[in-house]
C-alpha cells in the first residue's frame, strides 16, 4: 500500500513552476530518498504532503487522506523535521521538545531520554542560543520522540556532524524495522545511499528517475581500470563503451551496464593484468542526470 | 585590542552605512515622509486658526494652559506668539516621533544584525571592533538630522521667527542625538534586539513622562530629562543655548559608555545574560492558546507594568487639575461662572483624553500581538505547530483571542493604575469603578483595530503592515484631528471617534455593539482567509 501518492502535481508561485506535473510514491515501510539539487522542489513537495500549501493542480494522497483538507488529523500520524530549523528564541529545547510532542498527541518519555542521551542535547539551553546543528537535534528529537507512521524529513542532517549523523542513520533503522515509512530528502548522496530502499530523483519540479538503487544503478554505467598485457586499443571500437582514456597499457572507460559483458570479453582477450570497477554512485547518478541536461 | 589604532577599529563604516540606507530605502523615505509630513501639517495649520491677535491671545489662556497641555507637551515659552503656539502643538509629535524612529531604526541596524547573525558573515571582512556601532550612530543622526531640518524649514515657511525656528529645530535634532546614544547603550546591553527596542522605548517613556510631570508641577523634574532639556532651550522665547551643552554632554558620554561596552564584550553577548532554563515543558505549554501565552509573555509583563505605571501617573494628576484651573485667573473666570459643574465638566475632559490617549497606546500592544502570527510564519516557526495536529483554526484562533483578551486586560490594569494614582494623589479611593469603567469605554475601539490587524494577515500576509499605519492613523487622528481639522470622513476610520467621550458623555450602545460585531466579524474572515491560502515561510 502507498503511504504517499502524489499524482501530476503543479505547483506556482507567481511566475515561478515549483512542482511541474510531479509524481512521487512511497510505499508502505520503506525509507524513500527523495534526492534533488537544491530549488529543485523537495521542500515544495513536502510542505504540499504536509497541508502547509495548496497544489494548484494534480491529486494528493498522504495516510489515505487529503493532506490540505485532512491535514490535522492526518498529522497524528506523522513527524515532520524543516530543513531549515527555527525554533522559539526564548523557550528551551527541552521545552520545544515537549511543546510539539504534546500537540501531537503525547510522547514516549523513554525515547525522548534516550533520543536527547543519544544526540548529546543539553535540553536546558535557550533556543536562541543554540547553534544551526542543535536547532535540529531539537527538532529530530521531537519527531523521532514520538512514534509516528509516517516520517517526513527534509535535510534532517545538515548541520550535524559524522559522529550525530552515524547516530541519526541508526535512529532511523530502528524506526524503519518498527514499521514506520520515511520520506528522507538530501542532497547527501551519500547519507540517501546508506539508508534508501527506494530513491527518486527530483530536477526542476519533476521526478525524473524513481527506482531502487540497483534499478538507477542499471540504467548507467560502470567505470573499469584495466591494465592489460597488449595495448588495450581494440577495446575502443567495443559498443558501449564511452570515453576511453590510455596511458600506455592502462585504460580508464565507462561502459553501459547492458554491454559490461562484452567489454570485460574485450579486456580478456588482451591478457588482464589488474582490473578494478565500480559501480556508479550516486554522485555519478546525479552527474549522469544532470549532466546530460548540461550538455544538451 | 584596545590599543588598535583608531583607524582599523572603525575600518568600514562607510561600507555599513551604504548598507544600512540600501536596506532602508523604503523605510526611512516612510519615516521621513510620516513623521516630517505630520509635522508640516501641523505647522502648517496654525496661522490660519489663530489669525487675530486675540485668538492668539486665547491660545495661551485656555489652550496652552491646561493640564494635559502641560503633561503632553511641557510648557513651552512664547504662547502669547504665533511661534509658541506652533512649537507647542507640534512638540508632542516631533519629540516623541524623532525619539522613537532613533530607537527603532538603531537597533535594526546594530543589534538586530548581530543577533540575526549577519553581522558576523560582515564582521569576517575588514570592518573595525566599533564600526557597526559608529554607522547606527551616523545612521541615526542622519535620519534626526533629516526630520530637524524639516521641522526647522516648516516653521520658517509659515513665517516664524528665524531664531525661534532654529533653536527649536537644534533641540529636537539634539534630543535626537541623546536618544540615538541610549540606544546605542542598550544595544550593548540587551543580547536579543527585542531586548534592547525595550530598554529603548522605555527610555523614551521615561524621559517624556518624567518632563510632563515636571512641566505640570512646575518643578525640578523637568531638568531629569532631555525632554525637558530641549525644551528650556526656551524657542520663540528668549532663547538660551546653554541646554544644549547639557544635552551634547549627555550624548558623549553615552556613546563613551556604549563604546566601552562594545570594546569589553564578546559578539553576540551583552551585559544581560540568558540564564539556562527548564528542560521540561510547563503544563499550560500543551494547547495553542498556551504556547501563545507564554511567547508573548514578555510583551504582556512589560506593557501590563508599562501601562499600570502610565495610569498611574495620569491618575495622580487628576486631583490637582482644579488647583491648576484656579491658579490661572484667566482659566478661573472661564469656569468660575458655572461653578463646580464647570470644574467637574474640565476634569472630566481631562479624564475622557486620558481615557483615549491611554486606549490608542494599547493599539500599539493589540497590533504587536496579534502580529506575531505574521512574524512566526515568516520565521517558519508555524511550520512545525502546523505539522502538528493543530489546525490552521485553532493556531489562529488562539493568538488572536489571547491579544484580544490581553487587550481588555491591559485596559482594566491601566484604570487601576489610574484609580491608584488618583487615590495616592487625592486620598479618595471611592473612584476606582468609575475608572475601570471609563476606561473599558474605550476599548471596543482597540478590538477592531486587533481584529483588523487578524483580517490582513488571514487575508494579505503581505500586507500586514497596514495595521501600523491603522494605528498610526488613530493616533493622529485623536492627538492631531481637530488641530489638522481633519474631514469627518477621515475621521470617521478610526473606530474611537465613533465612541462616546465617557466620562464627559455616557456610554452609547450601539456603535459599542457594532465596534464588537466588527471585531467578530474581522477575525472570522481572518481565520476564514487563513484557511485558504499557503502557510508560506519566509
Amino acid at each position: 500500500m502507498a503511504v504517499i501518492e502524489l499524482h501530476d502535481i503543479v505547483k506556482t508561485f507567481g511566475a515561478t513552476r515549483a512542482l511541474d506535473h510531479l509524481d512521487l510514491t512511497v510505499e508502505q515501510g520503506e525509507v524513500h530518498g527523495f534526492l534533488g539539487p537544491n530549488g529543485s522542489g523537495k521542500s515544495t513537495t513536502i510542505r504540499v504532503l504536509l497541508g502547509l500549501l495548496r497544489a494548484d493542480s494534480g491529486s494528493a494522497t498522504i495516510l489515505g487522506g487529503d493532506p490540505w483538507r485532512d491535514a490535522a488529523s492526518l498529522h497524528r500520524r506523522l513527524a515532520y523535521v524543516p530543513g531549515d530549523v527555527s525554533l522559539w528564541p526564548n523557550l528551551t529545547g527541552g521545552e520545544v521538545i515537549d511543546v510539539l510532542a504534546r500537540m501531537r498527541g503525547g510522547l514516549d518519555e523513554a525515547r525522548r531520554r534516550e533520543m536527547i542521551e543519544r544526540f548529546e542535547l543539553d535540553p536546558t539551553k535557550k533556543a536562541r542560543t543554540y547553534s544551526k546543528g542543535n536547532r535540529q537535534k531539537v527538532a529530530l528529537v521531537a519527531a523521532l520522540a514520538s512514534r509516528a507512521d509516517l516520517y517526513l524529513l527534509d535535510e534532517p542532517t545538515s548541520g550535524l556532524d559524522p559522529l550525530m549523523e552515524a547516530e541519526f542513520q541508526e535512529a532511523v533503522h530502528e524506526v524503519r524495522a518498527e514499521g514506520a515509512t520515511i520520506l528522507l530528502s538530501s542532497h547527501i548522496l551519500a547519507e540517501a545511499e546508506a539508508l534508501s530502499d527506494r530513491i527518486s530523483i527530483i530536477r526542476a519540479g519533476r521526478v525524473v528517475q524513481t527506482g531502487t538503487l540497483a534499478e538507477l544503478r542499471h540504467l548507467t554505467r560502470t567505470t573499469v581500470i584495466a591494465e592489460t598485457e597488449r595495448p588495450p586499443t581494440p577495446i575502443t571500437a567495443v559498443p558501449g563503451v564511452h570515453e576511453p582514456v590510455m596511458h600506455g597499457n592502462r585504460v580508464t572507460f565507462d561502459v553501459d551496464s547492458d554491454h559490461l559483458d562484452a567489454a570485460v570479453a574485450a579486456l580478456a582477450e588482451l591478457g588482464v593484468r589488474s582490473l578494478a570497477a565500480h559501480p556508479p554512485t550516486l554522485e555519478e547518478l546525479f552527474l549522469h542526470q544532470y549532466g546530460e541536461e548540461v550538455s544538451a | 585590542m584596545s590599543s588598535a589604532p583608531v583607524a582599523s577599529s572603525v575600518a568600514g563604516v562607510g561600507h555599513l552605512l551604504r548598507l544600512a540606507l540600501r536596506r532602508d530605502r523604503v523605510r526611512l523615505p516612510l519615516w521621513v515622509v510620516g513623521l516630517g509630513g505630520t509635522i508640516v501639517a501641523t505647522a502648517a495649520s496654525i496661522p490660519p486658526l489663530y489669525d487675530t491677535p486675540e485668538k492668539v491671545a486665547g491660545y495661551a489662556r485656555i489652550v496652552g494652559s491646561t493640564p494635559v497641555s502641560y503633561l503632553m507637551s511641557g510648557r513651552q515659552v512664547g504662547l502669547d506668539t504665533l511661534g509658541g503656539i506652533v512649537a507647542n502643538e507640534t512638540s508632542q509629535v516631533a519629540q516623541l516621533g524623532i525619539c522613537l524612529m532613533v530607537v527603532f531604526l538603531v537597533v535594526r541596524h546594530t543589534r538586530a544584525e548581530e543577533e540575526s547573525g549577519r553581522a558576523e558573515l560582515l564582521r569576517s571582512t575588514v570592518l573595525g571592533r566599533h564600526a557597526a556601532t559608529l554607522a547606527g550612530l551616523a545612521y541615526g543622526l542622519m535620519a534626526v538630522l533629516l526630520i530637524s531640518a524639516i521641522t526647522t524649514v516648516s516653521m520658517l515657511a509659515v513665517g516664524l521667527d528665524a531664531v525661534g525656528s532654529l533653536t527649536y529645530g537644534v533641540g529636537l535634532a539634539l534630543l535626537g542625538a541623546v536618544y540615538t546614544a541610549i540606544t546605542l547603550v542598550a544595544v550593548q546591553l540587551s543580547t536579543s534586539a527585542r531586548g534592547a527596542l525595550g530598554l529603548g522605548v522605555a527610555a523614551v517613556a521615561v524621559g517624556y513622562l518624567v518632563r510632563g510631570l515636571g512641566a505640570m508641577e512646575d518643578n525640578v523634574l523637568v531638568w531629569f530629562s532631555p525632554f525637558g532639556w530641549a525644551q528650556r532651550m526656551d524657542a520663540f522665547g528668549d532663547e538660551r543655548w546653554w541646554p544644549a551643552l547639557l544635552l551634547l554632554a549627555t550624548t558623549a558620554l553615552l556613546l563613551a559608555l556604549a563604546a566601552r561596552l562594545m570594546a569589553h564584550r564578546d559578539f553576540g553577548g551583552g551585559l544581560l545574560q540568558p540564564r539556562p532554563g527548564s528542560a521540561r515543558a510547563g503544563r499550560a505549554l500543551g494547547t495553542p492558546f498556551g504556547v501563545a501565552t507564554r511567547l508573548q509573555r514578555g510583551l504582556l509583563i512589560g506593557w501590563a507594568v508599562g501601562l499600570f505605571l502610565l495610569g498611574m501617573l495620569y491618575g495622580s494628576v487628576i486631583p490637582s487639575v482644579p488647583d491648576l484651573i484656579a491658579s490661572n485667573p484667566e482659566m478661573a473666570d472661564f469656569v468660575g461662572a458655572g461653578g463646580q459643574a464647570a470644574e467637574d465638566a474640565i476634569v472630566d475632559a481631562f479624564l475622557a483624553y486620558m481615557f483615549l490617549f491611554m486606549a490608542v497606546i494599547t493599539c500599539g500592544f493589540v497590533v504587536a500581538s496579534v502580529l506575531r502570527l505574521r512574524a512566526e510564519e515568516e520565521a517558519g516557526r508555524t511550520e512545525v505547530v502546523l505539522a502538528t495536529p493543530v489546525s490552521r483554526t485553532s493556531w489562529m484562533a488562539a493568538t488572536t483571542a489571547l491579544a484580544l483578551i490581553a487587550a481588555v486586560t491591559l485596559t482594566v490594569i491601566m484604570g487601576l493604575g489610574l484609580a491608584v494614582g488618583y487615590g495616592l494623589g487625592s486620598g479618595e479611593w471611592d473612584q476606582v469603578l468609575r475608572h475601570v469603567a471609563g476606561q473599558l469605554a474605550y476599548v471596543p475601539g482597540t478590538l477592531v483595530i486587533g481584529a483588523f490587524a487578524a483580517a490582513l494577515f488571514g487575508l494579505v500576509p503581505r500586507a500586514t503592515g497596514v495595521a501600523w499605519a491603522a494605528v498610526a492613523l488613530v493616533a493622529l487622528q485623536v492627538v492631531l484631528g481637530e488641530i489638522l481639522r481633519l474631514p469627518d470622513a477621515v475621521q470617521a476610520i478610526s473606530p474611537f471617534w465613533h465612541l462616546a467621550a465617557v466620562p464627559l458623555d455616557d456610554v452609547e450602545l450601539v456603535p459599542v455593539l457594532a465596534e464588537l460585531a466588527l471585531t467578530a466579524a474581522l477575525v472570522a474572515v481572518g481565520i476564514w482567509g487563513y484557511r485558504r491560502r499557503d502557510a508560506v515561510s519566509g
